[in-house]
Parts: structure tokens; sequence; C-alpha cells
């Protein structure tokens, strides 16, 4: 699965956000997402990609800006 | 300042029975039984307990997906009764300009979010992950339900959990009418929520030697308060909620005034942690009396604590016949754990409930299963079968609990204000 249909799981069984809405441009605290639930989010990556993100990092305003995250980590730490 | 009257204008339950108020109220009248046997696959035993829950709890329904998932089931149950006693005051959801900077929410849980801790534990010692879901702390916090009842109420006032074993839902009830009276809040919104479904947790009751005894078919008449042939409690679960207002705020708004909680009376027994003592609940019932400036001659049906368990029923009835004295015989008493099972932080709400509904409609429901009164629990008038048309003026409702916590609130009907 690519990281974008994971996003897409994910804010359809946490939130029932329909996928359609989440596109790239798509702001994150518009569809719901806040400081608690980006934790769940961040988790849930990290947990299916095996991948590791900094706590310290900026954290992702976007949809896109998320999956450019998760993508560039997949390809350092894969 | 002047003691305010405190109107009760919202109630909210979910209950082994549901949340239909009415339906609520008649199946307890028809002595219908909500305990059933409960088994689990759990490890490293199956689980086997006659246990009132709420199979028909949907979570997502009733409070939405996102805000669900916040929550455990406790925090689920207590939310979604505090959204509907708030309904039944026809109060709106969503918060119209600072009215609401000082009302508040009290809360009574005994146990908490035991099921998301129990989760984390079987996660990292029994599912071998090295590390827990980010919520896991969240889930867990003792405070949960009445924090996100005064966020998703938009209640800016006081927001309490009270942990006092049974007796946390009276406390809790009691400690916010003392505020409504006080003209601290306008309006309060109080009660209780548990689940003891955790495995750990239900394992440690049956440790305790407290739990009745009961296979399939024996389960929905197991609970057997004030009986001879009594094995000990039900655990249940589920969530209860009472709207208090200031009476002249309820009158103003035009709400529908349910009852009057017009006393609250708390002691601990300072004697032992699990084997009550009746001094310390004579003192409780007369605090409570005393604080309504009600005397025992006004007092019509009093809802019991009574678990059903061998040592504690007898020590009930000893205080109820020590403050009564002479009227004890002619004083109506009923347990309806019988019927509902013991819901322990949210038993004390749930009773409150049964009794303002008992003032409000007339009507008694009973100790079901009581074919045979244990002499050691006479003297009272023990309501075995459902009583009808009966013009009650006040009642009392008791929780006792482990601990020697105390807690007697006292209600008057609105059919009965001076």
């Amino acid at each position: 699965m690519d990281s974008l249909n994971l996003i897409r799981e994910f804010l359809d069984g946490r939130l029932g956000v329909p996928p359609q809405q989440v596109v790239p441009a798509a702001t994150l605290a518009t569809l719901g997402v806040d400081s608690l639930m980006m934790l769940e989010l961040v988790f849930e990556c990290e947990d299916r990609f095996g991948v590791t993100l900094d706590k310290n990092l900026k954290s992702p305003k976007t949809v896109g800006e998320l999956v450019v995250l998760v993508d560039r980590l997949r390809s350092e730490q894969g | 300042m002047s003691q305010r009257r405190v109107a009760i204008t919202g109630l909210g339950l979910v209950s082994p029975f549901g949340g239909d108020l009415a339906d609520f109220f008649a199946r307890l009248l028809a002595g219908e039984s909500a305990i059933r046997l409960l088994h689990t696959n759990d490890l490293p035993r199956p689980l086997s307990m006659p246990f009132a829950g709420c199979p028909g709890f949907d979570a997502e329904a009733a409070l939405g997906r996102p805000l669900a998932g916040m929550l455990d089931r406790f925090a689920q149950l207590g939310v979604a009764a505090a959204f509907a006693a708030w309904d039944d005051a026809a109060l709106p959801r969503a918060p119209q300009g600072d009215e609401r900077e000082d009302w508040g929410v009290a809360w009574g849980t005994a146990l908490g979010g035991t099921m998301a801790y129990e989760k984390g534990y079987r996660d990292l010692w029994q599912n071998g992950k090295e590390r827990l879901a980010p919520l896991s702390l969240i889930h867990g916090l003792n405070n949960a339900a009445n924090a996100q009842i005064s966020i998703q109420l938009g209640l800016g006032g006081v927001s309490m959990s009270h942990t006092v074993a049974c007796a946390s839902s009276s406390i809790a009830i009691g400690e916010a009418f003392r505020r409504v009276r006080s003209g601290e809040a306008a309006v309060m919104l109080a009660g209780g929520s548990d689940t003891p479904q955790a495995y750990a947790v239900a394992r440690a009751w049956e440790a305790l030697r407290v739990l009745a005894n009961a296979d399939e078919a024996s389960a929905p008449y197991c609970c057997r308060p004030f009986a001879a042939e009594r094995s000990g409690l039900v655990l249940g679960e589920g969530g209860a909620a009472l709207v208090l207002e200031d009476w002249d705020h309820a009158v103003a708004r035009g709400a529908v005034i349910h009852g009057e909680l017009a006393g609250y009376g708390t002691t601990c027994d300072h004697s032992h942690l699990v084997r009550p003592a009746a001094a310390g609940q004579v003192r409780a019932l007369n605090a409570a009396l005393a604080d309504a400036q009600l005397t025992t001659a006004d007092i019509d049906y009093v809802n019991a604590h009574g678990t059903a368990t061998p040592e504690g029923d007898p020590v009930e009835i000893d205080a109820l016949r020590s403050v009564f004295g002479n009227r004890a015989e002619r004083l109506a008493v009923s347990a309806t754990k019988s019927l509902h099972g013991h819901l322990l932080g949210a038993a004390g709400a749930l009773e409150a409930i049964i009794t303002v509904l008992a003032l409000r409609e007339g009507a008694i429901p009973p100790t079901a299963h009581l074919e045979h009164l244990d002499p050691a629990c006479a003297g009272v008038d023990h309501v075995a079968t459902a009583r009808h048309q009966q013009p009650l003026r006040a009642a009392l409702a008791s929780s006792f609990a482990f601990g020697g916590s105390n807690a007697v609130l006292a209600f008057r009907a609105v059919a009965a204000q001076p």
C-alpha cells in the first residue's frame, strides 16, 4: 500500500472521512486531524511501513506534505 | 448568598435495559431481569459470571465515530448518558453566549479506564508489542468522561471526577448539588459510568468471593437482596446522568422538572475496608434528612444499596431500623440491583434516576426474587412486587461503598412541593 492510501484508510476508519476528500492539497486540520490524532496517524505510518519519524519533526500541514515525508523516510530507512 | 432549590431537569442513561427512560422503568416495575451469564474466552482461563451488560450500546451511533474513538468504554457509556440527560433537559448541545462558563460536571467512576490499561498490559506482555498506541494514556484517564462532557457541552465551570467505589456517583451528585444550591453554578451535570469488563478486574471481584453463584438458567434470578438464599452481588455496566438546575433558572426557561434534589449526607464508617458499619450509615441517613429539612415521617420510599451480599444487607436494614424507629415497619424499601445489577461507580446515579421516576410516577419497583426474607433483614416494608398508584412525597437513595464511604440523597416529588 502506498502512503496516500494508508492515510485514506486511516481517516476513513477513524473519522469516517470519504477517501475522495483525502487529496494531497487537503489540510489535515480541515479533515479533522488534531494534534492527538496526528500522533495516531504517525504511529500508524510507523507501524505499517517500519519507519521512524523524528518526534521533534515539524508537523505536516497537508496530506501531500505527510505523504512526501513518509515516502522520503521509506526510501531512507526502508 | 441564600440557598437555592435544586431542580432535576434532565435524566439520561445507558443501562442494561437500554436508554429509553419509560421503557427502563416499565421493565423494572415488571420485575424483568437484565442479568445473564457472561462467557468469555480470555486467557489463561475463560471467564463465566452473571453480568448485566449493555450489549445493545452502539458508541459510534451515540457519539459519532471521531469521539467514540477517543474514549475507553467507561467514558463512552458516560458521555452517552450525559448527552441523553442534556437532551432530556431540552438544553442545546452547543453553548449560546457565555452562560455556561460557571456550569460544571461532577462524575463518578470506581474503575475508570481499566480496560484501556489492560489492553496496554496485554499488548506489551502477551502480544509481544514494544510500544503502545498513542492514545493509551488518554483512554485510561479516570477523568476522561467528565473532561469530554465539559468539552462537548461547553461547560466552563468545575469538572470533577469522584472515585469512591460504589458511592462514586452518589457523591458526585451530592457535590454537584451543593454547588447549585450555593449559587456557584446555575446548572451542573452529575452522574457516573463504569464497566468491569477488564478481565483482571472481573477476576479481582471473583477473588474477593462476593459474586453471586449462577449458571445459565439461574443467572436472571441470582441477585437476591435481603433473601435468605442470597449468595452475592452481580456486576453490571452502564452510565447514568442527571441535570441539576437552580429551580428559578429552570422555571424561567420553562424546563420540565422531574423532581427536587433536597438533601445529601455523606460519612465514613472509619472502621473497615469492606465490612460496613450501621453507625456510619445511620449518620449518613440522618445527615441527608437534616440537609433536606425532612423528617422520617416525610419519607415514603428508600431505594436501598442492597447488593445481596450476606454481610451488607442486614447492616443496611439495621441502619434503617435505627433511623426510622417505629416507622421502619411501614417504610417501603426496595433494592433494584436485583434487576439491573451493580453498576459500581454508576450505581448511585442509576438508582437516583429510579428514585426520581418512582416519585414522579407514584410507583415503586420491587426487590425481585424475594420469596424468603432473611430474618436478619426484617423490620422494614420490603417491596417484593411492584406497587402502583402510590402517593409518594419524598424518598431516599443510599450508596454504601467499600472503604466505608456512605452517601445518601434525599429527593422530593414535584407534586409535594411546600
